[in-house]
């Protein structure tokens, strides 16, 4: 059992933890990495191994050792989720991730009150706690500018400085600066998308990603190969965390990263504040670090946990819970498919960079009028791969066409006329906070180091939530047919289960008894404990959450180094 | 290829021509001459594994007879269409049972027993003896939960992990020991894992031809 000292320890070196280590060892702070996975590097990523890493998940969590568990309700038995969508490695997500990088709107901040001053307080679902953020777009915008500048994202602004870009998205909020990187390159499907919702009436644009269009800050420009969703970047354009900010924090001498770390609890005294973590080892021992400041930077599901672990006398509730607010209000986007092919034209799907190619923001937010539609909020709409994959591996998991079966001579025909042929459509559908939406440590299944797996409480099926995704289906199954589809179908929808992009679980917000931490991710009850990343949001857009997780890692880092470290206590 | 890889070859060969030459027609002629190999061994594709080295990694005889029979219902060949048994399904679900998902041996195990318990109940024949008429109504009895003789795993469940480890063995890489010759890749046109595409193959709406076909291990024109 080993015992070191530092200044600060962040949990989880992923979107917000590499950011906030290269940032505060820049400044001299004294920063130790935990990861439980990996270090790898871009040579890792030279086999194009559709098995291995969509298939069989290869960086993400192992979903045997580190269970996470749903049930539908708090009377339904839970059972263990068979794929998570995060990452299980230094980089953390970002490594295998989709790159789509998106600023939120204006009116995603501010959802509750834009929502009553439009629609009245009955538009709002009676038992939903949609909730403003504790901060502006205005706010944010400086380091939204920063990620994308610093990471390196593509893309064409649509509204810059209130100047609507056509070709760009035009729905966008203001920005200050156009894209540091020119659009990803178009392919077929994109193309027909592109025609198809213009002739509609509709705003396309090329998805911004941060993928370099490009080179960039020494690392080259995609090269299209296809392996980009699920897979790790074989040249390096992807503009993960591994190869942006782990080597700049390397390079400040301040910063050292220990793999294979699990944290299992958050050391506490009897004045309120943090004063460590312990941590199992590779070998299974069980290790202890003492710092100032500590930052849980993990996935939603071990912010939760951690902090429900690691209750003291002092928190009889979990860490940072006297609120009693930690675990509640998780989110997930629906993500209705509909699928076209065609008959007249090959698209060569498995070309270029797999998630969300090209969208339309139309539907999202509140963009378009919601009077006498039964809902609020929205969804991007996006043409790319079926289950985010153009792979042939891949395609067997999409649904086929009502009517063809599922195996045998019809489905091998099927198969083999339609994987050059096919595109999927996808809306990543808003999903409004809801108290009974919640994760609370599983009684029955532990994980790989024996502590309790977290347990996910949660039906997406509710009347606004329906009546959400139908109005995006139609939509889909209209752009479909516009981009001259042969046929067009609707995947089936899911068992109610959490979809893409959970997030929830340590809402920010302004008062101390509804929140979890303030809009600088810092605990309400324990000063020197910040929580950043996704499990913040108060809600969660029709957007992608990884720049608007970046953008906050980059403006908590400068209350830090700007504010704590010369005053620790409240920011606020 | 090396001398454990013909034999296994040879011995999960003869395992599945052992079923086609029972159930008649159940394997595509045309699509089983393209994977005769000259076997150093001596252990004729036209016989059922006679023992020796080279046993299958975890399927026993009948059951990889079994199952070479299913995945060929699965996936068909005709000719032209490579199926399960031309990209060497068998072997790929025998080698990933092995290795990768050796914590689905019982699954199997269970699952072909209670497949067998069916079969034998409802037709007097166990699966690889049925014709594929015969085979294909048992699979959708499966699919749909209807099948009888199934507790755990159920039915279906048993139907759908067979169908996703014989979509595997058909189109991921060839070095998992299915996607034989890019079998698989060859039926649906995916090129493999290319290292770049550039705009006019981005653009094109015609088929994408350029060759070599690209593996982890291997290359093919």
């Amino acid at each position: 059992m080993a015992t070191e000292k530092t200044d600060v320890v962040i949990v989880g070196v992923g979107a917000a933890g590499g950011i906030l280590a290269a940032e505060l060892g820049k400044a001299g702070m004294k920063v130790i990495g935990l990861e439980r996975g990996p270090r790898l590097t871009t040579q890792d990523f030279d086999p194009h191994d559709e098995l291995r890493y969509f298939q069989r998940q290869d960086l993400r969590p192992n979903i045997k050792r580190q269970p996470i568990t749903w049930r539908p309700n708090a009377n339904a038995p839970a059972t263990a989720i068979p794929v998570q969508n995060y990452g299980n490695q230094a980089g953390g997500g970002t490594v295998h991730y989709g790159a789509v990088s998106w600023r939120l709107h204006e009116d995603d901040f501010r959802a509750r009150s834009h929502t009553i001053a439009r629609y009245g307080a009955s538009a709002i679902p009676e038992h939903s706690s949609l909730a403003d953020w504790p901060l502006s777009y205005a706010d944010l915008e400086p380091y939204y500018d920063r990620a994308e500048y610093d990471l390196g994202v593509s893309g064409r602004a649509g509204n810059l400085q209130g100047k609507k870009i056509d070709g760009g998205n035009v729905f966008e909020a203001p920005r200050r600066r156009d894209y540091p990187l020119p659009p990803l390159r178009l392919d077929q499907g994109a193309i027909l998308f592109e025609a198809a919702t213009r002739k509609l009436g509709h705003h396309p644009f090329s998805t911004p990603r941060a993928i370099l269009s490009e080179p960039y800050h020494d690392r080259p420009a995609c090269t299209y190969c296809g392996f980009c969703q699920a897979f790790g970047c074989h040249v390096g354009a992807k503009s993960s965390i591994l190869i942006t900010k782990l080597p700049e924090a390397d390079a400040t001498g301040n910063f050292k990263l220990i793999t294979g770390a699990m944290c299992h609890r958050v050391n506490s005294d009897n004045s309120g504040r943090v004063t460590g973590v312990g941590y199992y080892g590779p070998d299974g021992s069980d290790n202890t670090i003492e710092a100032e400041l500590l930052i849980l930077t993990t996935f939603i599901y071990d912010n939760t946990r951690l902090l429900l672990l690691s209750k003291s006398e002092k928190f009889p509730n979990g860490l940072a819970n006297s609120s009693g607010q930690v675990g509640k209000y998780l989110m997930a986007h629906m993500m209705p498919n509909v699928y076209a092919v065609f008959d007249d034209r090959h698209v060569n799907n498995y070309m270029g960079p797999s998630a969300q190619k090209h969208t339309i923001d139309d539907f999202n937010a509140d963009n378009f009028d919601h009077g006498g539609t039964g809902f609020i909020r929205g969804s991007q709409i996006s043409v790319g791969t079926g289950n985010l994959q153009g792979g042939p591996i891949g395609h067997t998991t999409t649904a086929a066409p009502p009517g063809t079966p599922r195996w045998g001579a019809a489905y091998r025909d099927y198969l083999a006329k339609s994987f050059t042929r096919q595109v999927a459509m996808v809306a990543q559908t808003e999903n409004l906070p809801y108290a009974d939406q919640a994760i609370d440590l599983d009684p029955d299944v532990k994980d790989a180091w024996g502590l309790p797996a977290p347990r996910l409480t949660y039906d997406w099926r509710r009347p606004n939530e329906l009546a959400r995704v139908e109005f995006m289906m139609k939509k889909m199954e209209e752009i479909g047919h516009a981009m001259g589809a042969a046929q067009v179908w609707r995947a089936p929808l899911g068992p109610g289960a959490p979809g893409a992009h959970h997030e929830g679980g340590t809402r920010m917000g302004s008062d101390p008894k509804t929140s979890v931490v303030n809009r600088y991710g810092q605990s309400w009850d324990v000063p020197n404990l910040f929580v950043i990343g996704s499990s913040t949001y108060p809600t969660m857009s029709g957007f992608n959450p990884t720049l608007t997780i970046q953008a906050l890692a980059y403006m908590s880092a400068d209350a830090i180094v700007n504010r704590y470290r010369k005053a620790p206590g409240s920011l606020l | 290829m090396t001398k454990h890889d013909e034999e296994r070859r040879a011995f999960l060969v003869g395992a599945a021509v052992g079923a086609g030459a029972v159930a008649g027609a159940s394997l595509v002629p045309d699509a089983l001459a393209q994977t005769h190999e000259p076997s150093t061994t001596g252990t004729g594709p036209a016989h059922a594994h006679a023992g020796g080295p080279g046993l299958g990694a975890f399927f026993n005889t009948e059951d990889a007879a079994t199952v070479a029979a299913f995945t060929e219902r699965l996936m068909p060949g005709a000719p032209g269409k490579p199926g399960a048994h031309e990209a060497d399904v068998l072997n790929y679900i025998d080698l990933a049972l092995a290795g990768a998902y050796a914590d689905l041996q019982y699954f199997y195990r269970c699952g072909l027993a209670s497949l067998d318990a069916y079969c034998r109940k409802t037709y007097k024949e166990p699966f690889r003896r049925l014709s594929t008429a015969q085979q294909d109504e048992v699979i959708t009895a499966l699919e749909q939960g209807k099948a009888s003789e199934f507790s755990w795993p159920s039915a279906a469940a048993f139907f759908n992990t067979v169908r996703t480890h014989t979509m595997e063995g058909m189109f991921a890489d060839p070095i998992y020991g299915g996607n034989k010759d890019f079998a698989g890749w060859r039926l649906v046109g995916f090129p493999g894992g290319q290292m770049e595409f550039t705009a006019a193959d981005m653009q094109s709406s015609e088929p994408f031809t350029r060759l070599p076909i690209v593996g982890l291990q291997a290359k093919a024109g």
